[in-house]
């Protein structure tokens, strides 16, 4: 049974790269524009890691994860944030908010399927 | 002898129902059996609510057996080394 | 596709998407000194910058991430309030936004690295920032490296694992990180420890009791293993063993873990580190541990060896107030569309509508009414079918305009004015192709009114005009065209000098007096304006009859307004889409014509008294004529054996006027038949008829034959040039 991964970032770019390199593991992906965009997407179906950006426009990734995890359903989800060296505060505030795990901007496909597959059983 | 059928997932989103679950099971008889072949996904809740199961049982001094364990647990059980805590033959 | 293809996809998009945030920073860069709160602006241009520097990391373009960082740190602390907007920093942040477009175009091009010259450029713009950047912000390297592989000892790693016991809650599933770990080489036993474990009774299933004892073989250095757990040191404990650590460290591992040190012992001689005797010499050689045995280990952090991980002090309460007000919402949902997948869905359009238009006629031809019904149905949904497809490739004229901020602030900088740019009408959409060919006109007009038209601060001051001129691009709909003005508040044309080099030029006869609007269109005259005369000229300079060209080429006209000392306007107006026309189809002999609808006033029968004349009295106007038939050396009159009917005869010897407007003036175009209005698809004319003056372009009439498109205002220009001094010269009388 893949697994399924949402990807929100407002980067249409960073969206495609991450999708390719995580179908190409196997993973199965829902994608999200925004933090508005991904809440959506969070309609009950299982969902095993949430991956979101931190700055994006409508909702941002603290916003957002915050109201992932009043969901029933995703309250136990990992969530990967993508944060940058700059964004230290960023990254304890996502942990706040109950993203536990966060990928560093600029990242290469390969650190980002290191990141999901310490989150994910295979 | 008792046998539960336990289907879906066993993971941290079950894993307080299924506690309750198991528990009951397992008061509900002496020789009992957990049947997993449809067990879609393990976690290490999940895991180690089968440990419960097992010690918990130990203790009230019944008979549990794991049995007709599906992929996806084989892999976990393998993972964490309880294959022979856990698997098939007691 | 493979997964190459997939990512060269990808990168496609992220050049697309580059140079949309890019051209975001440069409109929001040259706005941010006019904004009274320009907070929202600066958090857009750093959006764009984050974005384009985390984008480029994922396809390894180091060097964009490199220059892109730094420009990413000024921006922060000027989101932070550490930096204030001034000129001096917009000044080095534009070239630098310059830059990264030019390293993304390069990109395009298939250059995923940068030059020696690119290079040399980006360290001097960086320099530049560098006194932008707080001393501690200095340049930070930048990590963009797959997880390190130090070379290290090998053998076999020793690992304590005792999750926190949150994890779970916090979606952390420590098995997961487990199976990550054997990634890095191969687990050789491994243990689950269940010690922790309550009663059932007192167990919380979401709570997590395991610990975990194993042994690495692998060739990562300890900086990899310690990676593994980066997410969830914080809330466990966790030990790190190299391989050949010493006996001791092994001890002091087993007194500092909750679970009995003989069991632990004999995980330890089961796994191979240890033989039992080491085990016990050391447990009793180390004596009794400090009172309360050894100090625990604290939670959040990993032992490695004696090595302790510094944890980052960050004043996290102090940075969340400082969190920017995330900007404007993104426009409304889209979907990015190949453009040239549009102009074929266009052109199938196109070729629909000369399909219904041949079905129509057949039916015509068989007077079958329920035919006509069905068809004139098809016909409404086609043309439904073509405005829908038609406005897909309608773009707002906005982007197009905001371009015009940097122009006017490098110009208006070389030359000495203080100038600002006045935009409005952005949302007002017009097709991709026209959009496409009118910035090299605009470039014109807004160059000319900055160098001519915008007068020296000096002189305005004597005019009592403010200091800074303005400059104004406006756009709206207008009956089926979009209408672009240009307009300043300069000194506006001198009539009387553009006058006298008209008549010098012998473009305008002595004694004759133009209106103005005529005399302002002499600008456009090719040839009337040469670098000399643009300073001679108050007015205009350079190039204006190229840009009339440009815009005539894309059937549209200009007009002018200038009033003398406030200011000159052009209104510049063209069809909103160049691909199908409304259009009146006409026959001259055996050839048909199509005259663009929006250009017709109306259509006559030809006064029989007129025959002769080549003007006519139109309700106290005179109505100069072109006749099509002369002009095109047609045999006009349809008086061939096929058409020889009495009747059709007599109706084919009335000539028609099609009277047509260009430029304020009418023309009275004198054909043989009016047929009636059509829709018609432009296709280019090829090369043979480029040298008629007047025609357009061509389509393909539902019969199959082929009819011009008459490009009235060339065809009026250039038949009026050549009659002009004939007709004036000559005085005639209009026929009643």
């Amino acid at each position: 049974m893949a697994k399924t991964i949402l990807v929100v970032d407002d980067s249409a770019s960073v969206r495609q790269v991450v999708s390719i390199a995580l179908k190409s593991a196997g993973y199965d992906i829902i994608e999200g524009v925004d933090g508005k965009d991904a809440l959506t997407k969070l309609n009950g179906q299982k969902i095993h890691l949430i991956i979101s950006d931190v700055n994006m426009p409508n909702m941002d990734g603290i916003a957002f994860v915050k109201a992932a995890k009043q969901l029933p359903a995703y309250k136990f989800t990992p969530v990967i944030m993508l944060t940058t060296e700059s964004q230290e505060a960023k990254k304890l505030e996502g942990q706040a908010a109950g993203a536990k795990a966060w990928v560093v901007k600029p990242f290469q496909p390969a650190q980002m399927l290191a990141a999901v597959s310490k989150l994910i059983l295979p | 002898m008792q046998t539960l059928n336990i289907e879906g997932e066993m993971t941290i989103y079950t894993a307080a129902e299924q506690k309750n679950l198991l528990l009951a099971f397992i008061a509900s008889g002496h020789t009992l059996e957990i049947n997993l072949s449809q067990v879609n996904e393990l976690d290490t809740a999940g895991t180690q609510l089968l440990i419960l199961a097992k010690q918990h049982a130990a203790k009230a001094q019944k008979q549990l057996r794991f049995v007709m364990h599906s992929k996806a647990v084989l892999d976990v059980l393998a993972l964490a080394n309880l294959t022979s805590l856990l698997g098939h033959s007691d | 596709m493979s997964f190459d293809e997939e990512m060269q996809a990808a990168l496609e998009t992220f050049v697309i998407e580059s140079q949309e945030l890019l051209q975001t920073m440069e409109d929001d860069l040259l706005s941010l000194e006019q904004q009274t709160d320009p907070s929202e602006a600066i958090a857009a241009i750093f959006r764009a910058a984050h974005t384009i520097k985390g984008s480029s990391g994922l396809f390894g373009l180091d060097h964009i991430v490199r220059f892109t960082h730094v420009v990413e740190s000024v921006l922060d602390a000027l989101r932070d309030g550490h930096l204030s907007v001034s000129t001096e920093l917009v000044a080095i942040l534009l070239p630098c936004r310059d830059h990264i477009a030019l390293l993304v175009e390069a990109l395009a091009e298939g250059q995923e690295t940068e030059d020696a010259a690119q290079s040399q450029t980006g360290d001097a713009l960086l320099r530049q920032l560098r006194p932008y950047l707080g001393e501690e912000s200095a340049v930070a390297p930048v990590k963009a490296t797959a997880p390190t592989n130090d070379p290290a000892q090998t053998g076999n790693w020793h690992i304590s694992l005792r999750f926190g016991a949150d994890s779970f809650r916090n979606g952390m599933d420590p098995l997961a990180f487990i199976s990550y770990l054997g990634t890095l080489g191969s687990i050789v036993t491994l243990t689950t420890l269940t010690d922790a474990l309550p009663d059932a009774a007192d167990m919380n299933p979401e709570t997590s009791y395991l610990g975990f004892e194993i042994d690495l073989q692998s060739d990562v250095g300890k900086e990899a293993i310690e990676g593994v757990f980066e997410f969830v040191r914080e809330d466990s404990i966790i030990h790190i063993l190299p391989p050949n650590s010493s006996i001791d460290s092994y001890i002091d591992l087993i007194r500092s873990l909750p679970e009995d040190e003989q069991r632990l012992g004999e995980i330890l001689i089961h796994s191979g580190v240890l033989t039992r005797r080491e085990l016990e010499a050391g447990l009793q050689q180390q004596g009794q541990p400090t009172p309360e045995g050894s100090p625990p280990q604290q939670i959040g952090s990993i032992l490695v060896e004696t090595q302790s991980v510094p944890q980052p002090l960050v004043d996290a309460a102090l940075e969340k107030q400082k969190q920017a007000k995330e900007s404007k919402a993104r426009e409304n949902q889209s979907i990015r569309v190949d453009a040239e997948k549009l102009d074929i869905l266009i052109d199938l359009v196109g070729e629909l509508v000369i399909s219904c238009a041949a079905a129509n006629l057949r039916a015509v031809q068989l007077k079958d009414s329920r035919l006509l019904e069905t068809n004139a149905e098809i016909i409404g949904l086609v043309e439904e079918v073509r405005d829908s497809a038609l406005k897909l490739r309608m773009v707002p004229i906005g982007s197009t305009f905001s371009r015009f901020q940097r122009v006017v602030r490098d110009v208006s900088a070389d030359l000495g004015k203080d100038i600002s740019l006045v935009i409005t009408g952005g949302e007002t959409e017009v097709d991709k192709s026209v959009i496409e060919h009118i910035g090299d006109p605009l470039m014109h007009l807004v160059r000319n009114s900055m160098d001519h038209g915008i007068e020296a601060a000096a002189l305005r001051a004597e005019r009592g005009k403010p200091a800074k001129g303005t400059l104004r691009l406006n756009a709206y709909h207008e009956s089926g065209t979009i209408v672009i003005e240009v307009s300043d508040d300069g000194g506006g044309l001198n009539r009387d000098r553009i006058l006298a080099k008209a008549i010098e030029r012998g473009l305008v006869q002595p004694g004759i007096t133009p209106s103005d609007k005529e005399i302002y269109a002499l600008i456009f005259e090719p040839g009337f304006s040469t670098a000399e005369q643009v300073s001679n000229l108050s007015g205009r300079g350079v190039g204006m009859d190229v840009v009339n060209q440009n815009i005539t080429a894309l059937r549209g006209t200009i007009d002018i307004d200038s009033v003398p000392g406030e200011g000159t306007s052009l209104k510049i107006r063209l069809p909103l889409t160049l691909a199908i026309i409304d259009g009146f189809l006409i026959s001259i002999g055996h050839s048909f014509f199509v005259i663009p609808q929006d250009r017709i006033i109306e259509c006559l029968e030809m006064p029989s008294t007129c025959n002769n004349y080549d003007y006519m009295d139109l309700r106290g106007e005179v109505l100069p004529f072109i006749r099509l038939g002369a002009l095109f050396k047609l045999d006009t009159h349809n008086d061939t054996a096929e058409d020889t009917t009495p009747r059709n005869r007599e109706a084919s010897k009335r000539e028609n006027v099609v009277v047509v407007e260009y430029a304020g003036s009418k023309t009275g175009l004198v054909v043989d038949q009016l047929l009636g209005e059509f829709q018609t698809v432009i296709k280019p004319l090829g090369k043979l008829f480029n040298h008629v003056q007047g025609i357009g372009g061509s389509t393909i009439l539902g019969s199959g034959e082929v009819a011009l498109i008459i490009d009235v205002p060339v065809l009026v220009r250039h038949y009026s040039q050549r009659e002009q001094a004939a007709l004036r010269a000559v005085p005639q009388y209009a026929c009643a």
